[in-house]
């Protein structure tokens, strides 16, 4: 057993030990049950697990921003008791957080040196009195200016050395997603850590900047730094760990090491089942149209044109992938599908009726299902119940409305079709009159696809669908797309993940610059072809398949 | 019974009962949720009233004998209360039920003066019968303070115009306008007093009175509504569409509500029950309409809407509390001779600390250091900050003293010494040096020394200030020591 092996180790070798770590939250969730981890010093540590695993609860206690309610943890040898993150940052531990904890309108100094400044202070004043003490001016160091261009010259000199390139200067706001990040990384570097946990590093970046990222990842290594790398998806840590741990519901599953294991082993740990990577897919003979687009012409939000003509179609059985990087288009030629957005020209056909323009509710009622790309931002009313949440956008409708001129809820039907729908898609609630901010991001998803589905639509748009999912979650979705193409109905299925669009769809129209710029069958093309179509770049000899 | 016929009871109601909302409500008083706001109202009030016994302490009245009048006020005169009330949970409503859909209703005294203004003339003007004539002056005026809500609510819906600003200038314009209308065209022949007045309204439109000389029968009205707001919010598909507005305006668009159409209903609505709650005064109380005869009750329903936490019950449930507040408070100025305005004072700081969790968490969102302190630490960072705070307020409370006296190097000397340590404890409080508290201990013992010169040769004010600041002071320093015995127990400070 790898879990055996890693025991037996010397503590001295370790950089890091969980010893025991237990972990209840208030209202009763095991977050982690009794973890022992073991991090060997100038490794890199994989921490894989799906969504609510326990992987961010037990890198929060080694940070020291939770506390424990049970366990050991040693640092470098020497056993420590947590009680804030300062306690984590003074023994070297550095963490980059999801969600990053910067503050926009400052620059990226100012973010660097942010809870610091009294010890620039200091060292400025010592540089000017000679090297004498200014650890007894106390108070007066709150209102002395701080010294902000010894630490740029440090930023700079630290973003150098690990191949980053950064201005000090700029402000936070400006900066890409991927930039952001590099000034968290930078952050635990100033602070002279050697032990670096990424939380989901690579969910907010693009495929180059993920690449860019594993690039100064190993750059670290080379430096004999350790790093803990917590993530839900399996080929990173194919790539980078050199040993990989895997927690499931809490506990965990087991440490391997990199070279014997393998992602389909890996996904078998996380779910506690084998996963199946390729879905099932019987040849189907599309039906007559359901959904037909032609010429449309929808603008942005700020009044630019985003989709620039755009035609095709989509056939009952059939599942029609759009494929291309984001921003190309994909999300206004959705909402002018659906009525969110009124297309300046063109036309929109489903099932032969005319709804170019109509409100969303005429669309809806039309057959037109949508599972949209944000959950949180259009998919869900967090703070609504779970049952008010599974009967939106058809709550004034029969059997949900009643009363004089369907103006009542009936909230007995709702609860019941609730209590139905949570059981089929087993959505994991305490009670459907719990409110939805209290799922976990894969089960917001499967309340959102469940109602959707529910309405029994004829056409179903599915924009980015699994989007910020765990290995379980995405395989249920993908099941849930396949099986309603072979129930008849005509998916539009648009995602930025191309494994995704190649795995599921009929036909594969890409997207770039607000155009279509080419529809293929997945039979007829490859990987490379769609990846320089998406960047834009014209393939001679491709055959359209309108 | 036999054991068969005790387990059919048993799983019947299992398999075929529905659960009816008193079950719901059931399960829901058992959740820490559903608690947790009612818990921190009622430490709001608590927390209140100890400050402001500390303002009536300084202004040189009595606390105790206050509170004991207050609340024997508030207790004896039920029908009173209520007859405060009245108003008030109608106007509660209004900002309640605009805030669900995501509006801020900051205009509804003019909503209130609009429907005053419209039951008035129909009061006066047209002879109806008994039980309709009034039933026709209410529904009148819903309507005219309905049209004065649906109007910003139009313009928020389809210009963009933000509510607060249209709803606020709009109610200077009503109330504006319908005091031209008492001054000008509609006011009583042959009036003679100063303030514009409209002629008195016919008896057969009178609300008459429940019991005694107050209470009309308008609560009873005001009651029914907060049935029908509660039913609207929770129980038609019109309410489920505007609190989904009100959470998410993508989501609820998404789905296929009109945010625009809900957001201008709401505010219609909205606007309907702050005119009922002019229409039932004029009916009920005033008989008439007077130039500027609100007590402000439109701002006041901001206030119970706060408390209440935008919710029906819990509004209700505030407008009474606000009411008897009231009531108590007459009885207060009559027999402690505290000025009413306190009860304002009072009303005042209850809204402050119920909505100080909220602005705090605001704060710590826009990146206010302190504030992201006091949200994660609450136990540490409160005695810190009042520790500051009381620095602060030392300061300039005892250069005040000094200067103000003049009365011999004693006095002067000892309240510039008070001045100095206190700004000492308030910049080691700041740099979270971990000698503050005993800084801060001098300051408690100076003023008490203070205190006591002061009250063999002077008393007054500045002896009660002195008394006040030490106690306070002391309070806050055995609050600060157990929070340092803790984190030197946490191995965070040292001893």
């Amino acid at each position: 057993m790898a879990e055996s092996s890693v025991s037996l180790d010397t503590t001295s070798r370790n950089a890091v030990e969980l010893i025991g770590i237990c972990k209840t939250f208030p209202g009763g969730v095991h977050a982690n049950k009794n973890i022992t981890l073991r991090i060997r010093e100038g490794e890199v540590h994989g921490l894989l697990g799906e969504n609510g695993a326990g992987k961010t609860t037990l890198m929060n206690i080694l940070y020291g921003l939770l506390t424990k309610d049970a366990g050991r943890i040693i640092i470098k040898g020497e056993e420590v008791e947590l009680q804030s993150p300062q306690d984590a940052i003074v023994r070297g531990v550095g963490m980059v957080h999801q969600h990053f904890k910067l503050i926009p309108p400052l620059t990226v100094a100012e973010n660097v040196v942010l809870g610091l400044e009294p010890i620039l202070v200091s060292t400025k004043m010592e540089s000017h009195l000679g090297g004498w003490s200014v650890k007894s001016v106390g108070v007066l160091s709150q209102i002395l200016p701080v010294d902000l261009s010894a630490a740029e010259k440090r930023i700079v000199a630290i973003a150098e050395e690990n191949g980053m390139n950064i201005d000090p200067k700029s402000k936070v706001m400006d900066l890409s997603v991927g930039q952001q990040q590099r000034v968290e990384v930078i952050k635990t570097l100033y602070r002279a850590a050697d032990i670096l946990i990424l939380d989901e590093p690579t969910s907010v970046l693009t495929p180059q900047e993920v690449d860019e990222l594993f690039v100064t990842l190993s750059k670290f290594k080379e430096q004999g730094k350790t790093i803990v790398l917590i993530t839900h998806k399996l080929r990173e840590p194919m790539i980078l760990c050199d040993r990989i741990s895997v927690l499931r519901d809490g506990e965990l599953v087991g440490t391997v090491n990199r070279e014997d294991t393998s992602p389909e082993q890996l996904a078998r740990m996380m779910v506690g089942r084998s996963v199946s990577f390729t879905v099932e897919k019987p040849p189907k003979e599309p039906g007559s149209k359901v959904l037909s687009v032609t010429d449309l012409v929808v603008y942005n939000a700020q009044g630019l044109v985003a989709v620039k003509g755009v035609s095709f179609d989509v056939h009952e059985g059939e599942i029609l992938g759009i494929a291309g990087v984001e921003g190309n288009g994909q999300t206004e030629l959705v909402e002018g599908i659906v009525g969110l957005r009124k297309p300046k020209n063109g036309q929109v056909l489903v099932n032969g009726k005319d709804l170019t323009g109509k409100s969303p509710r005429k669309v809806r009622n039309a057959g037109v299902s949508h599972i949209p790309e944000d959950r949180h931002k259009k998919g869900l009313v967090l703070p609504f119940t779970i049952q008010e949440n599974l009967v939106l956008g058809r709550h004034a409708d029969v059997p949900f409305a009643t009363g004089p001129r369907r103006m009542l809820l009936n909230l007995q039907e709702s609860r019941r079709v609730s209590k139905d729908l949570v059981q089929t898609y087993s959505i994991k609630v305490s009670d459907v009159s719990s409110s939805a901010q209290t799922l976990s991001g894969g089960n917001q998803q499967k309340v959102v696809v469940a109602r959707e589905l529910a309405a029994q639509p004829k056409l179903l748009i599915a924009a980015q669908p699994t989007r910020g999912l765990d290995v379980g979650a995405t395989e249920f979705i993908h099941q849930v797309l396949v099986g309603m193409r072979n129930a008849g109905l005509g998916v539009l299925l648009v995602s930025a993940e191309l494994d995704e669009i190649v795995n599921l769809s009929d036909r594969i129209a890409v997207m770039f610059g607000g155009k279509i710029v080419a529809i293929r069958k997945p039979s007829d093309t490859t990987v490379e072809e769609l990846g320089l179509l998406m960047a834009g770049h014209e393939v001679a000899g491709g055959s359209d398949e309108r | 019974m036999t054991a068969d016929e005790s387990s059919a009871e048993v799983e019947v109601p299992l398999t075929t009962k529905p659960l009816s909302s008193l079950d719901l409500l059931n399960a829901k008083l058992y959740t820490w949720s559903f608690w947790k706001p009612v818990m921190w109202a009622v430490i709001s009030i608590v927390l209140s009233l100890i400050v402001s016994a500390v303002i009536m302490l300084l202004s040189g009245y009595d606390p105790l004998l206050a509170y004991r009048t207050l609340f024997y006020g508030m207790i004896i005169q039920p029908d009173y209360a209520l007859y405060f009330a009245t108003p008030l949970i109608l106007t509660g409503l209004s900002v309640a039920l605009a805030f669900k859909c995501g509006l801020f209703n900051i205009g509804a005294e003019g909503q209130v003066y609009m429907g005053s203004m419209a039951a008035a003339i129909v009061g006066y003007a047209v002879a109806l019968p008994i039980v309709i004539h009034p039933l026709t002056c209410l529904a009148i005026g819903a309507i005219a303070g309905g049209l004065w809500g649906f109007v910003p609510g139009l313009l928020k819906a389809y210009r963009g115009a933000h509510e607060v600003v249209t709803t606020m200038m709009l109610s200077y314009t009503a109330i504006l306008f319908t005091q031209w209308l008492a001054t000008y065209p509609l006011r009583e022949p042959g009036q003679v007093q100063l303030t514009p007045q409209l002629p008195a309204i016919l008896p057969s439109a009178a609300i008459p009175n429940v019991v005694g000389n107050y209470l009309h029968w308008g609560i009873a009205l005001a009651i029914v509504s907060v049935f029908v707001v509660a039913f609207i919010l929770n129980r038609t598909v019109l309410g489920y569409e505007m609190r989904a507005v009100g959470f998410n305006r993508d989501a609820a668009e998404y789905a296929g509500i009109d945010p625009r159409r809900n957001m201008a209903l709401a505010l219609g609505l909205s606007g309907a029950l702050a005119g009922l709650a002019g229409a039932g005064e004029i009916l009920g109380n005033y008989g008439r309409f007077i130039d500027h005869w609100s007590p402000g009750i439109g701002f006041d329903g901001i206030t119970v809407a706060v408390l209440g936490r935008n919710h029906p019950w819990g509004t209700l449930l505030a407008a009474i509390f606000f009411g008897a507040l009231r009531s108590g408070g007459t009885f207060m100025n009559a027999v402690a001779h505290v000025p009413i305005e306190m009860v304002g004072v009072i009303q005042g700081l209850i809204v402050l600390f119920v909505a100080a969790p909220r602005v705090n968490d605001w704060l710590a969102k826009s990146g206010f250091g302190y504030a992201i302190w006091v949200k994660n630490e609450p136990k540490i960072a409160v005695p810190n900050l009042a520790a500051l705070v009381f620095g602060v307020i030392s300061s300039v409370l005892a250069l005040g003293y000094c200067t103000m006296k003049g009365l011999g190097g004693m006095f002067i000397g000892l309240y510039f010494l008070v001045a100095i340590v206190g700004a000492v404890s308030f910049g080691m409080t700041l740099s979270k040096y971990r000698r503050a508290p005993f800084i801060h201990v001098v300051l408690c013992m100076l003023w008490l020394l203070t205190g006591a010169v002061d009250s063999l040769y002077l008393g007054g004010v500045s002896f009660r200030t002195a008394a006040v600041m030490s106690i306070a002071g002391f309070m806050i320093a055995v609050a600060l020591f157990w929070v340092r015995s803790k984190m030197i127990k946490e191995g965070r400070c040292q001893p």
